[in-house]
């Protein structure tokens, strides 16, 4: 026993001044000023707590959905001492928990159309004609990096053509710097660039089946996906207003394709947003893009965007969505000319073509499960003479806010048979009868106006 | 004269810019995710705050319609209070957009008020969205229990005072002068709903959990399948049913339910449906925190009668 004794009196001899030497005094003021201030909240909460009633046990719940959920015990006097981290950077998930989140989206489209059409390959999914297949399959990875910077990498698989082999690709991969001063924010990496209003709209989370006609024409199947920067600017106005900046590879091979910072893809937007009272919103946007095409000739494409919500006040969902975009596009091209008809090419020049395009749809949705609309298409081809327009009504049904199914009937009107007559093929009228089943799994971030 | 211009428009620039500092010095900025802790905000901060809410009383705060005129209030927040618990994680969008450092994740001006709240509802077994919309953190809806309001407006405090360290004992008088008038309120609330311990009601969306608990009441069933699916015919049969053999008299719903088929279901049930403020501002005359707990129990007692 005085053995012991002897022991922690040396224990406390060595370790107690070492102890005292580890914290300066400012710091040991502080704790203990700390300390007492969470002594006094506490002896607060207690004095408070013994003067209220005793609260009953928390009741039983017996809500079928809620299945293997308890009520937790009530606190005790220890944990109401304990002191707590309000500021932490991340909500308490339990051990283990993952800094970032995840979240799986799945989207298969299947489409009925002629015979002659799937010939040509001339359908809305070119060579996937009377298919079903998996079109887009995405994991996304998403969070913040630190108290500075959130991050998103999403990959995605899906078939392309009449092949089984499914495509394993990055989809985005980029991070933004949320702590820059003067409103505005940076964003790094692979990204759906912020043009018009669809572009930046993953395929599963399109408001119909199929990417606009003219977005596809104009910026290819997956529309614009560039490597660059993004800055953005929201002054302090009293109106909202974004203005946005961009700098690109311009790997697009569609619109742009130098794929060189020599040579940048340049995109720009300003869109703003009118607050109709309570039950209405309307949000107009302007894009840019210009850069030079794989001939090295500019290529510019204007954009105007528009959306307005129609939610009664109270409804889950919105009544009325009206959606409309429109494309203008300056491109320079070189026209090769055989003027005596032998087959060799005579002269090139260099000529400007200007085209146009646009879509607007409508979508009513009367009930949180249902909803019908239309979208009407109108464009001329970037490159080729010609125009088409298309008219493709839907509905969609969610059975929850995780699963959707949709099916919609689309017509397709060319002006003419002229490169939509592959093997012997012709896709010059198409009516086709689409349909998509999408689910989440996991996390999926909430959906902008 | 083109200088005397160029100069005057630097001038006015400048005096404008002033001007605009001067007036958002006055008071601290601060944005709510939800109507009842602006209403908290505003009885804690009292004159030195400027309180908005990104959700309305009559909306639902799980799945807020994001748009840029949120963005906007969030601009020029100093803090935003947000609820916590996944229920109002769409803030983040909203936040993206704002590009305002000063309330982005992590940073002082983010002020999450469940911190320290006993969470009822937290999950015990393992869960997956067969189970529906459920929250894996345990029931958000925290706020709707006024015993609740210490710990809530003691976060707020925390959260007002590291903006304003030097005004931190008015926010504590104002939170003091604020509990007092509750804990008379919580006196006569509990007086009230005293007959009504140990009852059975049926809810639509089971958020009403915390003030149920805090008076005595018990949560029979769901008129949602499972939390945040919609209701089929089979469920509300089985929901029918068991309100008839249980003899329960009421069915809450929120303002942004649907009211017409918890009113179909309780005239089946010979029982009543009552719509409570799921949020201040959620009922007309439920403007104020308390005001909205006061609707909420003597709809409750006058439909239990």
């Amino acid at each position: 026993m005085r053995a012991l004794v002897l022991v922690f009196v040396f224990l406390c001899t060595v370790l107690a001044p070492a102890a005292a030497t580890a914290q300066d005094p400012a710091t040991l003021r502080r704790e203990i000023e700390q300390l007492q201030k969470q002594l006094q909240s506490v002896t607060e909460r207690l004095q408070r707590l013994e003067a209220q009633p005793p609260a009953p046990a928390p009741a039983p719940v017996a809500a079928p959905g809620a299945p293997g959920v308890a009520a937790p015990p009530p606190p005790s006097a220890i944990d109401l001492a304990r002191p707590r981290q309000p500021y932490s950077l991340y909500q308490q998930r339990g051990s283990g928990q993952l800094l970032f989140d995840i979240g799986i989206a799945g989207d298969f489209v299947g489409n009925i159309t002629q015979f002659n059409v799937q010939k040509a390959q001339g359908g809305t999914f070119s060579g996937q004609e009377n298919r079903f297949f998996p079109r887009e399959i995405e994991l996304a990875l998403l969070g913040q990096i630190d108290p500075y910077a959130s991050a998103v990498v999403r990959f995605e698989a899906g078939q392309s053509g009449r092949d089984p082999e499914t495509n394993v690709s990055l989809a985005e991969a980029n991070f933004t710097l949320l702590a820059l001063p003067y409103g505005t924010q940076a964003k790094f990496g692979q990204m759906r660039n912020r043009f018009g209003y669809t572009n930046e709209i993953h395929e599963h989370d399109l408001p119909w089946v199929d990417r606009p006609n003219v977005m596809r024409y104009f910026l290819g199947d997956e529309g614009l996906v560039e490597n660059g920067v993004e800055m953005t600017l929201v002054p302090d106005l009293p109106f909202y207003v974004q203005a946005l900046f961009g700098v690109f590879n311009g790997d697009n091979g569609t619109a742009f394709g130098a794929g060189t910072l020599r040579q940048p893809l340049y995109t720009g937007r300003l869109r703003t947003f009118f607050e109709l009272g309570l039950e209405h919103g309307l949000q107009l946007g302007m894009s840019v893009a210009a850069g030079p095409t794989t001939e090295s000739f500019p290529n510019t494409i204007l954009g105007w965007e528009g959306r307005y919500k129609y939610r009664p006040d109270g409804w889950l969902h919105p009544l009325l969505t009206v959606t409309g975009e429109a494309l203008y596009s300056l491109r320079e091209f070189n026209v090769q000319t055989d003027t005596d008809g032998d087959g060799l090419i005579d002269s090139i020049r260099k000529v400007e073509k200007d085209r146009f395009g646009w879509y607007v749809g409508a979508e009513v949705q009367p009930s949180r499960r249902w909803a019908g609309g239309f979208r009407y298409d109108s464009t001329q081809y970037p490159q080729n003479p010609g125009y088409e327009w298309a008219i493709e009504p839907y509905v969609t049904f969610w059975p929850s806010e995780f699963l959707r199914f949709r099916l919609a009937w689309k017509h397709t009107d060319r002006t003419s048979r002229d490169g939509w007559n592959n093997n012997g093929g012709s896709a010059r009228q198409v009516d086709e009868v689409l349909f998509q089943g999408s689910f989440i799994l996991g996390a999926h971030p909430a959906h902008p106006f | 004269m083109r200088r005397t211009i160029g100069i005057g428009l630097v001038a006015l620039a400048a005096i404008g810019s002033l001007l605009s500092t001067a007036a958002a010095a006055d008071k601290i900025r601060v944005v709510a995710t939800i109507p009842d802790l602006k209403a908290l905000t505003e009885e804690v901060g009292g004159n030195l705050v400027e309180v908005e809410s990104l959700a309305r009383g009559t909306q639902n705060a799980h799945e807020l319609e994001i748009r840029p005129s949120l963005m906007l209030k969030l601009r020029r927040a100093d803090i935003l209070i947000e609820n916590g618990l996944e229920l109002d994680s769409w803030a983040d969008v909203a936040v993206e957009g704002a590009n305002n450092p000063k309330i982005a994740r992590g940073a002082p001006g983010r002020v999450d008020v469940s911190r320290g709240i006993q969470v009822l509802d937290v999950p015990s077994t393992r869960v997956d969205r067969s189970m529906g919309d459920v929250h894996p953190l345990g029931n958000p809806h925290y706020s709707l229990d006024p015993g609740m309001a210490p710990i809530i407006t003691e976060n707020i405090v925390e959260g007002l005072a590291r903006f304003a360290p030097e005004q931190r004992a008015t926010f504590e008088k104002n939170r003091q002068a604020f509990l007092a008038r509750l804990d008379e309120a919580m006196a006569r609330w509990t007086k009230a709903m005293e007959p009504l311990k140990g009852a059975k009601v049926v809810v639509y969306h089971p958020q009403w959990i915390y003030m149920l608990s805090r008076f005595g009441l018990t949560q029979a069933a769901t008129l949602e399948d499972r939390p945040g699916i919609p209701a089929s015919p089979a469920h509300l049969t089985r929901v029918i049913r068991q309100m008839k053999e249980e003899r329960i008299k009421v069915i809450i719903v929120e303002p942004w339910n649907d009211v017409k088929l918890a009113t179909r279901v309780a005239d089946e049930a010979g029982a009543k449906a009552v719509v409570l403020a799921s949020m201040v501002g959620g009922v007309k005359g439920a403007d104020s925190y308390i005001a909205a707990i006061d609707h909420n129990v003597n709809a409750l007692v006058m439909a239990m009668r």
